[in-house]
């Protein structure tokens, strides 16, 4: 139980000083805006109760809101992601369901699961994400486009963390 | 009682979303607000030092290019001087020696830190309140305009970005003072748009684009850019994309500029409008 709640802090810090330093600093044509700390929410357990999901999430959000100067938006996306994370969960459940202790990973199931998982997760985070920054649908479709493209570049980068993280 | 509990336990998830939902989305609409940036300014005094640090190594390696933009701003300077001295009275901003006529009060700055990647882009300068800066006055580049000041703690304050889908301002054609308004729209940070420009109006890519000073935060005739393609829209005006002056990915030394007069024009309009 500690054990996992101070391997869960380090990613929470690397993967927070990975979205700082490196992928805020970003910019292609102003379409591209890698959102990469949602992986935090992908990797917790697969039992981890709701509500201990939603304040993680919280704080989460939170936390890169203070660092980018943009209060509640990533905060308000972070926790929508972890609201619907169990559902999608159920969604995609393997034949055989989830062992218990079970952590979602590309190892134990998959690269096509872990890939369909992290999508779903990531688009409706950067979905909520983006349109709370412009905060109105004047431009729609090219703010949907935004969301379209940055989804990509941060699912890529989440399956290759995860790719490396379990190659080890 | 049991009921209740029942209650909380079945949807004790759906309340906490809706709560954090609730939380984040006032969050969100508060420091959108203009002039409520005192939110974002204190948050951004915890990473500030990293930020400054930071600032400081990058400004060392470009030392070269700003000496060279430095020795540029000199040779304008002195050329505006050589001006002045010859023909006193056409100046538009009057900046004479008795304080009783002067308008315009300029600041040098330095971005601490600036954004560029978002929609709504802000920045951040090393001087505030102690040394006179103040909400709503002008930030300019040695190139051209950069945005306005929106909040100011004691030694730093947070300028809004051109660059901020937020911003507008009020601009004209160097060449036959026709004005519009001026945003962006949120696509390159090197371009915005200039509507409002009626289309009896010669335009041709090249034209200079200026500000006015309808604000009372711009003084009148600052670069803010050249006219990089148009094409017409509804309603008998132009939509002409403007090739931003100012660099914003490299902002670095600004003029902050307050208006002396503000408050009594501003006093002013209110009384008749």
């Amino acid at each position: 139980m500690i054990n996992s709640i101070l391997r869960y802090t380090i990613i929470f810090i690397v993967l927070i000083l990975l979205q700082v330093l490196l992928f805020n600093n970003i910019q292609f044509s102003g379409y591209v805006n890698p959102y990469v700390y949602v992986m935090l929410i992908l990797l917790l357990p697969v039992e981890i109760s709701s509500w201990v999901l939603l304040f993680v999430s919280f704080f989460t959000g939170l936390t890169v809101d203070f660092f980018s100067g943009t209060l509640g938006m990533h905060a308000g996306a972070t926790v929508a992601a972890g609201f619907v994370r169990p559902y999608i969960l159920r969604f995609i459940s393997p034949r055989d369901g989830y062992e218990a202790g079970a952590k979602p990973s590309m190892m134990i199931y998959g690269f096509r699961w872990f890939m369909l998982y992290t999508i779903l997760i990531v688009v409706i985070h950067h979905f909520i994400l983006f349109y709370l920054e412009v905060f109105r649908f004047a431009d729609f479709f090219r703010t949907f486009l935004r969301v379209i493209l940055s989804s990509l570049f941060s699912v890529t980068f989440i399956l290759l963390a995860e790719y490396f993280r379990k190659g080890r | 009682m049991r009921n209740l509990l029942n209650f909380l336990a079945r949807y004790i998830n759906l309340i906490l979303f809706i709560l954090f939902e609730g939380i984040a989305l006032y969050l969100v609409i508060n420091s959108n607000s203009y002039h409520n940036s005192h939110v974002i300014n204190g948050i951004r005094g915890i990473t500030r030092v990293a930020e400054e640090k930071i600032t400081n190594i990058k400004n060392y390696l470009r030392l070269h290019e700003i000496n060279v933009n430095l020795a540029k701003e000199n040779i304008a300077l002195r050329n505006s001087i050589e001006q002045m001295i010859k023909k006193e009275d056409q100046l538009f901003f009057s900046v004479s020696d008795t304080i009783h006529r002067q308008q315009y009060i300029y600041t040098a700055g330095e971005v601490v830190n600036n954004s560029i990647n978002k929609q709504k882009n802000f920045f951040t300068l090393d001087k505030g309140r102690k040394q006179g800066v103040n909400t709503d006055m002008a930030v300019v580049s040695p190139d051209g305009i950069a945005g306005m000041i929106i909040g100011s703690s004691d030694n730093f304050s947070i300028g809004m970005s051109l660059i901020n889908i937020d911003f507008r301002v009020s601009c004209r054609m160097k060449s036959n003072k026709y004005f519009g308004s001026l945003a962006w729209d949120g696509r390159d940070y090197r371009y915005a748009i200039l509507n409002e420009i009626p289309q009896h109006v010669p335009v041709h890519v090249g034209d200079t684009v200026e500000t006015t000073n309808f604000s009372a935060i711009f003084p009148e005739g600052i670069m803010v850019g050249i006219v990089n393609d148009f094409e017409k829209s509804g309603g008998d005006f132009y939509k002409i994309k403007v090739a931003l002056a100012t660099d914003f990915k490299k902002l670095n030394f600004v003029n902050i500029i307050g208006n002396l007069k503000k408050t009594e024009q501003q006093d002013l309009e209110k009384t008749y409008q």
